[in-house]
């Protein structure tokens, strides 16, 4: 369906607002259901001080739907699991 | 070397960031230091003590080319086949030795885009030249390949290309159902715009329900309930 006609059912004139709108209800849609689904793959580095296991989600990321770690001795993505709390006895190592 | 990573590596959200931690036992028995034990219920973790490539995969949902030059129902382009090969060119083209690429309602055009699977080394997303041969048994892309020799069971599936800069004549990049459903969002947002909330939260309403009916077309599930002896009948 073309932008002209969904303004026509929408009762709309502005373009520019309307392909705004849309983009907008696109957002929300890819936050409610997996409708377009994209793959990001970064290298994990061996930690030698305290930031080095933190890693930075895609910068046009919406909604998470999976997190993999490569297995090397078999080549394949596992999908591993999250902890609902961060490790309490110890919050930061400085010399891991 | 990592192994089990289903059952020794965790993840966990802090604000934009992802915290990768990895069980201290099981297949790795390596403490680093004392020091650096992280303790969460009764397992310790530390953090990760090795290099891999390309080792974090995350599968996200984005808002990645929203807007496309041709509806989402035309894009038909179709061809599979074990008579395709690749050659890089001066002009890079596939060829079908079986004139596959021209069945009704399945032919490619110029200018399309197109995503080569099952190749041995040729697979990913290309766009066709505007000028090039396309034909019943030849592709032109815009790019390169790796030669090829036919083999492989290729499929050349047309896949939507994106409109960056978009204008009345675009398409948005969904399904006619998730279309409706933004003409319920726009109509939403009017109202919001005059001041009636009332009938922003109907048209919102309406939008969601869509979505819902976008999701269920995909799973088809059949209900049956027990009737009471009271039930009116």
């Amino acid at each position: 369906m073309t932008v002209l006609e969904i303004m026509e059912r929408a009762d709309m004139k502005e373009t520019t607002l309307a392909i705004a709108y849309i983009k907008d209800a696109i957002h929300l849609i890819q936050s409610n259901s997996k409708e377009k689904v994209k793959v990001s793959k970064q290298d994990i580095i061996k930690s030698v001080d305290s930031d080095d296991n933190v890693y930075k989600f895609p910068a046009d990321m919406i909604a998470l739907e999976h997190v993999s770690i490569k297995d090397t001795s078999d080549s394949k993505y596992k999908r591993i699991k999250r902890l609902i709390a961060p490790p309490h006895y110890l919050l930061e190592d400085t010399s891991p | 070397m990592s192994s089990y990573v289903d059952r020794e590596w965790f993840f966990y959200l802090r604000g934009r960031e992802l915290l990768l931690y990895k069980l201290l036992g099981g297949s790795s028995s390596e403490r680093i230091t004392q020091s650096g034990v992280f303790k969460t219920q009764q397992n310790e973790l530390m953090y990760p003590d090795e290099n891999i490539a390309d080792g974090l995969r995350i599968e996200y949902t984005a808002l990645n080319e929203p807007f496309i030059a041709e509806s989402f129902e035309a894009s038909t382009g179709y061809a599979s086949g074990t008579g395709m090969s690749f050659d890089p060119g001066p002009a890079a083209t596939i060829s079908d030795s079986n004139d596959g690429f021209a069945d009704t309602g399945k032919a490619f055009a110029q200018g399309d885009k197109i995503r080569v699977q099952g190749s041995a080394s040729n697979d990913g997303d290309y766009t066709l030249s505007s000028s090039g041969t396309v034909d019943e048994d030849t592709l032109t892309i815009t790019g390169t390949f790796t030669t090829e020799a036919a083999g492989e069971r290729v499929t050349i599936t047309q896949i939507p290309l994106e409109d960056a800069t978009p204008d009345e004549t675009s398409h948005a990049n969904l399904n006619r159902m998730l279309s409706l459903a933004l003409v319920d969002y726009l109509k939403a947002m009017e109202a919001d715009k005059m001041g009636d909330i009332q009938k922003k939260e109907y048209y919102m309403k309406e939008f969601y329900g869509k979505l819902g009916d976008n999701e269920s077309n995909k799973r088809k599930i059949s209900m049956s309930f027990p009737i009471g002896p009271f039930a009116v009948r």
